[in-house]
């Protein structure tokens, strides 16, 4: 029983990374139908921006949060603007293209310029350490990830339920003509949509490097597949339903490889998949209601 | 008094892709009047009134709002002059609640009291819409949608209503129930520019109006005089030529 708590306690951490990826792919594909798989590589530019900060240069933390937090809604934007904004308003189908190859290339560009090579996050002392309770070990560090993502959640919940922005975003992503015609700029609320999307994918870059001590160029690449099945699971454009959703997969996750023989670890991506298929011939329209959309 | 008309349309051609629906369409929206347009399907009312909105292929003309050309503003802008639009079929968001649908048509209203006061108003005129206030609008009846929609429009203070069609598809009380509202609405001073398939009902509230014909204005005049044309009843019996 203990093992099983332990487990569960630990998988809070990918769960939380999951979660926060999930909540800004969630915004993105409900306001304008985007599959954003190009989502992972704003998530690793986060991490990369901060491993600079804080390893390379050994600058304060705060400054690494800030500055991870600035270059992945930089290149949230920049992938925006010389991929999705050609092909607004074209089908899903072309966005989700688009995206790959925006996610590709930017991908190997980074792997080119820093190699694929696991690289060590530095993080300040206050994340290290472990409480005991009973015998079950729970690291400081997961407890502040899950507070911090917990929080986020609850400020973009009410975002798009509560502001006007969130009323924007979600008439947006029922009828855009619509939505422009009440005076409402739309391009503006798209531009707004991905900023908050992308900060999200930094914190959870950051958090990622804080987890597990160490980036990657290519740790995009798996956890942008969980976002988006988080995201679906969750009722597309359902900012709590992807938190909730990225906890099922992350925690799932770990318990299906936990119960397994060792040398079976590396099909953990399998539970992900297996989630997916039940629930889309189960509830198609995701456990949640489709928020935004 | 300023001669200045609220809204002109000056020899305009515009359609969808490189198909013209409208050739050639002049019209003026003075202040404080209901103006229509009439005709039969497919001659481009509805056209007309999106091209004032930029959601078409402008070609040729200009479209003054207060003397100013707009001819070449995004849709948004033209909205926060003080245009408002509601389309045929409605066009409710269907995912919003009633009240999230207003609050989606005040965007454009800067304070909080100014969006309590004009929901108070919308609430007044259409007292349905406040015990439906928190259902999601998908819900809502036909009838009650439509009351939605002339709402969202009206709830930002427009001085220009665009209405494409409000009394389709309703039933004859509710029809009559409309027509009243609409001419409430003229007269807190709020222009209308109406497209209406009840002619009579359409030319009873307006002051004057257009009969379009393939495209473009075959007859306009005073609303009781067209009242009485006989070209325009043969339009909307369906007798051939006009």
């Amino acid at each position: 029983m203990n093992y099983f708590i332990q487990q569960v306690m630990n998988a809070l951490g990918w769960g939380s990374v999951i979660a926060l990826l999930g909540m800004g792919y969630t915004m993105t594909f409900g306001i304008i139908g985007l599959v954003n798989f190009a989502h992972g590589e704003v998530f690793m530019a986060g991490a990369f921006a901060a491993y600079f900060i804080l390893t390379i240069y050994k600058l304060p933390f705060w400054l690494g949060v800030l500055v991870g937090l600035a270059g992945a809604i930089i290149i949230g934007l920049v992938i925006e603007r010389m991929a999705f904004k050609p092909v607004r308003g074209a089908g899903m189908i072309t966005l989700f293209i688009t995206s790959l190859g925006a996610s590709i290339i930017v991908r190997n560009l980074s792997v080119m310029l820093f190699n694929d090579k696991l690289k060590s996050f530095v993080f300040p002392d206050f994340l290290k350490g472990v409480y005991l309770l009973g015998d079950l070990l729970i690291f400081k560090k997961i407890v502040v990830i899950f507070l911090i993502t917990v929080g986020i959640c609850a400020l973009l919940v009410y975002l798009v339920k509560k502001t006007k922005i969130g009323i924007a975003m979600r008439s947006i992503s029922y009828d855009s003509q619509m939505a422009q015609s009440l005076g409402i700029n739309t391009e503006k609320i798209i531009i707004i949509t991905f900023i908050i999307a992308s900060a999200l994918a930094g914190v959870a870059g950051l958090l990622w490097g804080v987890l597990f001590g160490s980036v990657q160029a290519s740790m995009g690449a798996l956890a942008v597949v969980d976002a988006f099945i988080a995201s679906v699971i969750g009722g597309i454009g359902n900012v709590f339903g992807a938190m909730v959703a990225g906890y099922i997969l992350g925690i799932g996750g770990t318990l299906f490889i936990a119960f397994l023989p060792p040398e079976l670890v590396g099909l953990r991506p399998l539970f992900v998949w297996i989630v997916f298929f039940i629930l889309l011939i189960l509830k198609p329209s995701g456990l949640f209601r489709a928020n935004i959309k | 008094m300023s001669t200045v008309p609220l809204l002109e349309l000056n020899g305009i051609v515009a359609g969808y892709g490189k198909m013209d629906v409208i050739n050639n369409i002049s019209l003026r929206v003075n202040q404080g009047e209901v103006v229509t347009l009439l005709g039969s399907n497919g001659v481009g009312k509805t056209t007309t009134l999106r091209t004032i909105l930029a959601q078409t292929n402008l070609k040729k003309g200009e479209i003054r709002y207060k003397g100013k050309n707009i001819a070449h503003f995004p849709t948004y802008k033209i909205a926060a002059l003080g245009i408002s639009y509601c389309p045929e079929g409605r066009g409710i968001f269907a995912n919003l609640t009633t009240k999230e649908n207003l609050q989606a048509g005040a965007y454009l209203l800067k304070s909080r009291g100014e969006f309590k006061e004009n929901l108070g108003r919308v609430y007044s005129l259409f007292p349905i819409l406040k015990e439906r206030s928190n259902q999601i609008a998908g819900s809502l009846s036909g009838g009650e949608q439509e009351m939605l929609a002339i709402g969202r429009s009206l709830i930002s203070s427009p001085s220009l209503m665009l209405l494409d069609e409000p009394s389709l598809g309703l039933a004859p009380q509710l029809v009559e129930l409309i027509g009243r509202t609409l001419r409430e609405i003229n007269n807190t001073g709020v222009s209308i520019l109406l497209i209406e398939q009840n002619a009579k009902l359409a030319l009873e509230i307006s002051n004057y109006g257009y009969l379009m014909r393939k495209g473009t204005v075959a007859l306009e005049g005073d609303a009781k005089e067209l009242a009485a044309d006989k070209r325009v009843k043969e339009v909307y019996l369906g007798v051939a030529e006009v």
